[in-house]
């Protein structure tokens, strides 16, 4: 009766991660409870909203649709690591500067799909920001401080890119 | 660093704020429910040995294993599991404490419900009528019901607003009557953050709670009015909240979560998952409303009767005002100039999910029909819809529709400040009129006017050591950015920078008063406690001999002398303050003439604002409502059949996401008389309500149509265009 595991390694954040986990656990579930990393939000746990997304591999993937299991030898990343205390990534200080979030449950979810989408998009328009953003609910804001925090960001990470 | 944003933002860019469903406490235990698939149904058995056969297991509880008595925020009708007999199609009937998710899921798949199913009755108009299945034996006997015996057998609560003169005399007096009827359906306030707490029975008898409920001291007195314990053995901790908009302001699953603590003698955690809140928490009350509006030869609004009846489910438990009616609809018509007014809301019990409190509860609902009915009347009448609304519109000098006595009224400032938007918005944005005629435009307005209420809370203090100030307040942060407000107003008191003034939330224990975020009363209640305390800090530095310091330097000396002083104050601010906000809407619509599609171009909002405590904050406030509105005129609704909601999911229940959105015009409109030290109106609850109505307006202005029903969808206006015979 009782539920099977199994001992996995992954990467998490840049450590090296060994858990035993519930084959049907999710991975959001096993970076919140068993790795303590509650940045991490979960919602609707249907893929809808967003609010789960961490990068496999670097790119932005639902952690409540992917199983712990399925992440076994790859790299996961969550909000956590996407700076330091003292020294934010430039699209957290944007979205903090501009008022992109309220309640902030759908932010580190939103913060992951943003970073990932500037790396490819450095000079996005109006219109690929708001593509990027559409799989993310965010109940709280009507979107356009998001949408102003994204352009800040983009102008924010643009010089460092000479 | 520079921290010009959110005094919450940086614990929320960084992953680090943490909510309900964040705390771990040591052996805490995870809880999952038994919910009952009847709408009505006797209990009949509960057999729990197959899931007392789960390892990991550590209670299983039904109604009859807890001590306490039923809960509610007024009335006090929900038990905390039901008890011989369910009344709603996902109510509480078991409970599962386990050392895992996945055990406490499992065990509770596994408790055995017998139920042996009843008559429900589902439709508020039918419950009303005296044959009717009852929902409660005796609702009257609940503390704090507001029926008697003598009233209709399901009847909730039933409020009736009048003034002026006799409106039925004055109908019957005008040339022209429109009688015309909507229907609002109930809707889930979104937030994504599913209702979570965790509880722990301490071995004292003490009761430690972490909720995602934004009125932590409300909270507690509810709570031990449930459990009958002292409400100082109960103590609600910080957290914040992931969203609200009405809907966190209940006990909701906190009761049965201190049950299976009280039970197991372990902190537990339940967070229900995203399907059990759209299906079984607390969505907006659905209602049929009826409107008669009388207007003269001249086109001037006489008389105007509304009657309400309103679905309050199963349950009135999470209505938080006295009457557990709904306030939005005495503001009917509020916005015009009415001889004779009367309103009517009766709210009846239904076996479906019980109702609560959404975003400007009960207005949407009467604004809708109301604000529809007076375009049907102006074109009735062959007059300018914005025309016949500013011939009629209440002005500074009018007593209100029930007698009010406003200090100022800025509708027809709004008003040409929205016409001027959409004038200078006039062809943006529209794609080639080179369509074969597929698209017929239309544009439509609504005016919204809504009261400002007061309330109470208290703010404190804490000077340190690092010449930095803590800010304590009894109050989380559930998005609304009241934390934000608070800093700011302490940092322009002290003219001190926002990086020297940390808002923390306090435990219930810490601050003794606070009516919770709610009404949009927070930051009238905040800003003024915040400046009184900061007040009173200055006079401690003056007696202390530090005026003449620089201020961080003094604050530092004063955390020196008297290490842990601190300054409180408390502040309550009168219910009625006689002051109120203004917004006007106009949506720009096309409509598919063949398949009713409707595709809202730009949607124009213009909001009468006082002081502005943040700009960007309350921008948000103002844009989110807009959004929020969209969502009810063009797609949201919680779907029942035969009783149960169907919409479970956020694929069924769609929210608006920012690729559906129109271009969102915001024209603030300065210049009105705020209250307190900062001259503030409140802005939470204003932009949400009567987008609903302008795109309904613009929807009639389109292809000549008349959408009676919310959501707008493309259906309803392809059968009101196939009705019409257009």
């Amino acid at each position: 009766m009782r539920e099977p595991v199994r001992t996995i390694q992954l990467s998490v954040n840049g450590q090296a991660s060994t858990v035993t986990v519930p084959v049907r656990k999710t991975l959001a579930d096993v970076l919140r409870e068993e790795l303590r990393l509650t940045g991490t939000h979960v919602g609707c746990e249907q893929g809808v909203c967003g609010a789960c997304t961490v990068w496999l591999d670097g790119e932005p993937v639902r952690s409540c649709l992917l199983l712990a299991v399925q992440a076994e030898g790859h790299q996961v990343t969550t909000v956590e690591a996407l700076g330091t205390a003292d020294h934010l990534h430039p699209v957290q200080q944007a979205f903090w500067e501009n008022h992109g979030l309220q309640c902030g449950f759908c932010t580190p979810g939103i913060l992951m799909t943003v970073v990932a989408f500037l790396r490819e998009h450095p000079a996005p328009s109006r219109e690929e920001i708001r593509e990027a953003l559409a799989g993310h609910l965010c109940r709280c804001t009507g979107y356009q401080n998001i949408v102003r925090a994204v352009e800040d960001a983009a102008r924010r990470l643009r010089p460092a890119r000479g | 660093m520079r921290t010009v944003g959110r005094a919450d933002g940086w614990a929320k860019v960084t992953g680090r704020a943490a909510y309900a469903g964040d705390v771990r406490l040591p052996g805490m235990l995870y809880a999952a429910l038994v919910r009952s698939p009847h709408p009505h149904a006797r209990l009949l058995r509960v057999v729990k040995d197959a899931a007392w056969s789960v390892p990991g297991v550590c209670a299983v509880l039904t109604g009859e294993d807890v001590p306490y008595g039923t809960y509610g925020r007024r009335v006090r009708d929900m038990p905390v599991l039901a008890r011989e007999v369910v009344r709603f199609a996902g109510e509480r009937v078991a409970a599962v404490a386990a050392h895992s998710l996945q055990a406490a899921r499992e065990a509770a798949r596994r408790v055995e419900v017998h139920y042996e199913p009843l008559p429900a009755v589902l439709d508020p108009e039918e419950a009303l009528r005296p044959d009717a299945p009852r929902v409660h034996e005796a609702a009257w006997r609940y503390p704090g019901a507001v029926v008697g015996p003598d009233d209709p057998p399901n009847l909730q609560s039933r409020r009736v607003w009048q003034y002026g003169e006799d409106v039925d005399a004055v109908l019957s007096r005008c040339p022209y009557v429109f009688d015309e009827t909507y229907t609002i359906p109930a809707a889930h306030q979104g937030y994504l953050e599913p209702h979570a707490c965790v509880a722990w029975w301490k071995p004292d008898g003490s009761v430690e709670v972490w909720a995602s409920n934004k009125s932590p001291h409300r909270l507690r007195a509810q709570l031990a009015a449930c459990l009958g314990v002292p409400a100082d053995r109960v103590r609600v901790m910080p957290v914040y909240v992931g969203g609200d908009f009405g809907g966190k302001g209940s006990p909701m699953d906190v009761p049965v979560c201190v049950a299976l603590s009280q039970a197991t003698g372990r902190p537990v955690k339940l967070v229900v998952d995203y399907e059990e809140d759209l299906t079984a928490a607390n969505p907006r009350h659905s209602a049929v409303v009826r409107v008669r509006l009388g207007v003269d030869g001249e086109g001037r609004m006489q008389a105007l009767d509304v009657r309400a009846v309103v679905d309050g489910g199963a349950y009135a438990a999470f209505k938080p005002v006295e009457h557990v009616n709904l306030n939005g609809f005495a503001e009917a018509g509020n916005t015009y100039r009415i001889r004779a007014v009367r309103i009517e809301s009766l709210i009846a019990y239904t076996n479906t999910v019980p109702r609560g409190h959404m975003r400007s509860p009960g207005s949407l609902e009467a604004n809708f029909a109301v604000e529809s009915t007076v375009d049907v009347a102006a074109r009735a009448l062959r007059l300018d819809p914005l025309e016949f609304r500013l011939r009629n519109v209440l002005r500074t000098g009018d007593r209100g529709t029930l007698g009010e006595p406003w200090m100022e009224v800025r509708g027809e400032e709004v008003a040409r400040a929205a016409l001027a938007a959409l004038r200078e918005g006039e062809g943006a944005g529209e794609e080639s009129t080179a369509d074969g005629g597929r698209w017929a435009r239309g544009v439509g307005f609504a005016f919204y006017c809504r009261a400002a209420h007061g309330g109470e809370t208290e703010v404190e203090l804490r000077p340190q050591p690092d010449g930095s100030v803590v800010v304590r307040v009894p109050f989380p942060d559930q998005g609304g950015g009241q934390h934000t407000v608070v800093r700011n107003v302490v940092q322009r008191e002290l003219a001190l920078p926002a990086e020297a003034v940390w808002v923390q939330q306090a435990d219930t224990e810490e601050l003794g008063t606070d009516s919770g975020v709610g009404g949009s009363r927070v930051s009238l209640t905040a800003s003024a406690a915040a400046a009184q305390a900061c007040a009173q800090l200055r006079e401690r530095l003056r007696q202390e001999g530090l005026e003449g310091w620089e201020l961080r330097a003094a604050l530092a000396e004063l955390a020196r002398r008297r290490p842990g002083e601190s300054v409180r104050a408390q502040v309550k601010v009168d219910e009625e303050l006689w002051m109120n906000s203004f917004c006007v809407q106009a949506a720009r619509v096309r409509v598919d003439r063949d398949t009713g599609e409707v595709r809202v171009d730009e949607l124009v909002t213009a909001l009468d604002v006082a002081g502005v405590l943040n700009p960007p904050s309350h921008r948000a406030q103002v844009e989110g409502g807009v959004v929020m509105g969209l969502g009810s005129a063009l797609c949201e609704e919680v779907v029942m059949e035969d009783g149960r909601v169907v919409s479970g999911n956020l694929h069924e229940y769609r929210l608006p996401s920012v690729s559906t959105l129109p271009r969102l015009r915001v024209v603030l409109v300065p210049g009105g008389r705020g209250w307190g030290p900062y001259g503030v109106k409140p802005v939470g609850e204003m932009t949400n309500v009567a987008v609903a109505a302008a795109v309904a307006n613009a929807v009639a202005d389109a292809v000549g149509v008349r959408v009676r029903r919310l959501p707008i969808s493309a259906e309803a206006v392809y059968r009101a265009m196939q009705e019409a015979g257009r």
